[in-house]
């Protein structure tokens, strides 16, 4: 069976520190994965491997069949990938933010225009659109990534921390768009997350992380009940031997 | 990049508006010093009251145009508080028995002082004006002198061998004096390799620039995770600080013949020598040459801004690291504007020829002398050092070390990452 994402031992050291420590989980195709953990955790640095920006130490990582090591340039056509810091060009104006990113990521068929109408939609900014980026708040920002990462109907979405850094409101849109974006288009969604809550709502599964190493794993619901716990973040701590 | 105001601003519009500034304000501070030039007042304290006193007074105050005041005073003391006080620029004093020293064949003599008022240009200016018109006066006398002696042929007393400067240029005699000869050939060799430094620090800064600021505005993660070859990114870079390089460098070349330009109102008339009618007009093979050469060079620069920005966390950063780097690159350019490669020492030689910049220079000045062939071999080496840097750069683009290699300035940070 051909996974959207299937990761195998990845092991990541920085120096003297582990930041991967045999990490091992599969994401199917279509399912809204949600990988959570503390601080330090190893959720960045695996998604900047899958996403073909750092290189695995040891093991594998294949996204639909694909190897990142071997094939990162095929890996980034199935992929799109939204940096946990993200910034965007603050001189251009959200329009032009995404008429050249589209253009730098779009193949020569694509409509282009099409696209660009598309994530203009996806963003919901308006005719904030028309305004210069660094008018921008942090919220209006972060919908404008993420009509950046979806613009392009990638087949597997990889979000880090999608909503860190925004209110409520903000953090309610996102969410929509994702869960939204992901039903209507079958995109496979593998989202990073502190916010255990969020992921409980947003995902269809979910890999607990700590030090580098997959510890628990499952549907929201299988794992309150394998656990006895009431949220997600009861789980967490028992799991992460907090409790 | 171009959207930057910072590129508008500080590569574009400022040295359109800056050397024309500062020209602006050379050529009305000149204006101001040849006015007062024409309106110069200069005391005369005259103890003698001779016949040559008298028309060398005359020869100021008519030939040389000055207004002459005349100082009442009984000693060197009392003369310097009362030209201190008024507005004359210096004070002539002709002490007594001057004229008739003359007039019997003795020397004689005169103090000229210049009236110190602070550093201003007028003052310097004002002395010289009425040393030069005393030194026209003398020639004048002496002239007239020799004429009593030697009625017949006083300009051979005065100067008995007279020389015909003449060149030698490319194994052919020409009429033109190699005073007049350097002096231009000089102007454009100095001309020259200036612009190229300001197209080279302007392209290095801009493509030094557009890496870091990818670094520091967060952008560069996502540009890396395109579906984009490495590669590409990497030529887009260069390309874009290319053309904006290029178009700072013909802005600041505009705003520096405009400020060149304001200097020739105060300077004296330059000889008109037709540099094509003496063999020294550079061919198109030699434009094509230097054309080449500087593009290679240019790009070459480029390649080590990318290399070396890959280093820094941000813009600021980048600035740091480049200012390391601009010395050996633009060293040849300065060592070439004033010394022959050729009577270097062979060590010093040899770091020349491995510093890409020597090349262009040295092609700059091949469009006078005609030999091409070094130039050439020029171009082929930095074409090959190029394509090594160039490696260099896309290995490091094509790696997570574009995101991970850093080097931190001033304080010691802690790598760290962010997971």
């Amino acid at each position: 069976m051909t996974y959207a994402l299937e990761v195998k031992d990845l092991v990541k050291v920085f120096g003297n520190i582990k930041a991967l420590d045999k990490l091992t989980l599969r994401v199917a195709e279509g399912e809204i994965y949600g990988l959570i953990g503390p601080n330090g955790a190893g959720k960045t640095t695996s998604l900047r491997v899958f996403s073909t920006l750092i290189l695995p130490t040891s093991g594998s990582v294949l996204v639909f069949d694909h190897d990142v090591v071997r094939e990162p340039v095929e890996v980034r056509r199935l992929i799109s990938y939204l940096p946990g810091e993200a910034g965007a060009y603050k001189n251009l104006s959200g329009l032009e933010y995404l008429q050249f990113m589209g253009y730098l990521s779009s193949e020569k068929e694509d409509n282009l225009a099409h696209i660009v109408e598309e994530a203009a939609k996806i963003s919901g900014l308006g005719e904030r659109l028309k305004d210069r980026v660094k008018t921008y708040s942090t919220g209006m920002k972060r919908r404008l990534l993420l009509a950046r990462t979806l613009m392009n109907k990638p087949k597997l979405a990889v979000l880090d921390e999608p909503t860190s850094g925004l209110d409520v409101l903000h953090a309610y849109h996102v969410r929509g768009i994702i869960k939204q974006y992901a039903e209507e288009r079958g995109v496979t969604v593998l989202l990073s997350s502190h916010n255990m809550l969020e992921v409980e709502h947003l995902c269809d599964r979910v890999g607990l992380i700590n030090k580098g190493r997959l510890v628990a794993e499952g549907t929201p619901a299988e794992l309150k009940t394998e656990h006895k716990a009431a949220d997600l973040e009861e789980v967490f701590a028992e799991v992460a031997g907090l409790a | 990049m171009s959207r930057d105001p910072r590129i508008l601003l500080g590569m574009i519009l400022a040295p359109l508006i800056i050397f024309p500034l500062m020209g602006l304000m050379f050529s009305a501070s000149t204006e101001a010093v040849q006015q007062s030039v024409k309106t110069m007042s200069v005391g005369i304290a005259d103890f003698d009251h001779g016949s040559v006193a008298k028309n060398l007074t005359n020869f100021l105050q008519f030939y040389g145009n000055l207004s002459l005041q005349s100082i009442t005073a009984t000693n060197t003391k009392e003369i310097a508080a009362l030209a201190q006080d008024s507005n004359v620029s210096a004070v002539i004093v002709i002490p007594e028995g001057f004229s008739k020293n003359i007039t019997e064949n003795l020397r004689g003599e005169l103090q000229v002082y210049g009236i110190f008022r602070g550093g201003g240009m007028a003052g310097s200016v004002g002395f010289s004006v009425v040393q030069g018109l005393i030194d026209a006066f003398t020639e004048n006398l002496t002239f007239q002198t020799v004429q009593q002696g030697f009625p017949e042929n006083p300009e051979f007393v005065l100067s008995p061998i007279n020389v015909a400067q003449g060149s030698v240029v490319q194994s052919n005699p020409v009429d033109v004096p190699p005073d007049a000869l350097f002096s231009i050939v000089q102007s454009q060799l100095i001309g020259f390799p200036l612009a190229i430094f300001m197209l080279v620090i302007l392209a290095m800064q801009l493509a030094a620039t557009s890496v870091a600021a990818e670094k520091e505005e967060k952008t560069l993660e996502t540009l890396m995770s395109l579906p984009l070859n490495r590669f590409t990114v990497l030529v887009g870079k260069l390309i874009g600080s290319t053309i904006i390089a290029a178009i700072g460098a013909v802005a600041t070349i505009l705003g520096v013949i405009y400020y060149m330009g304001s200097f020739t109102i105060a300077g004296p008339a330059q000889p008109s020598i037709d540099l094509a009618a003496i063999g020294l007009t550079p061919s198109a093979l030699g434009y094509l040459i230097l054309g080449i050469s500087v593009f290679v060079s240019l790009l070459c620069a480029l390649a080590v801004a990318i290399v070396v920005s890959v280093f820094a966390d941000d813009v600021r950063g980048a600035q740091s690291l480049l200012g390391f780097v601009y010395t050996p690159l633009v060293l040849p350019i300065f060592v070439l504007m004033f010394a022959d490669i050729n009577t270097l020492p062979l060590g010093l030689r040899i770091v020349m020829f491995a510093l890409p910049f020597t090349h262009p220079v040295l092609a700059s000045q091949a469009l006078m002398t005609g030999d091409y062939l070094l130039p050439a071999l020029g171009i082929i080496y930095v074409v090959a050092l190029t394509l090594v840097i160039m490696y260099l750069a896309s290995r490091i683009f094509a790696t997570e070390k574009i995101l991970t290699m850093r080097i931190s300035l001033g304080r010691k940070k802690a790598k760290t990452e962010n997971a």
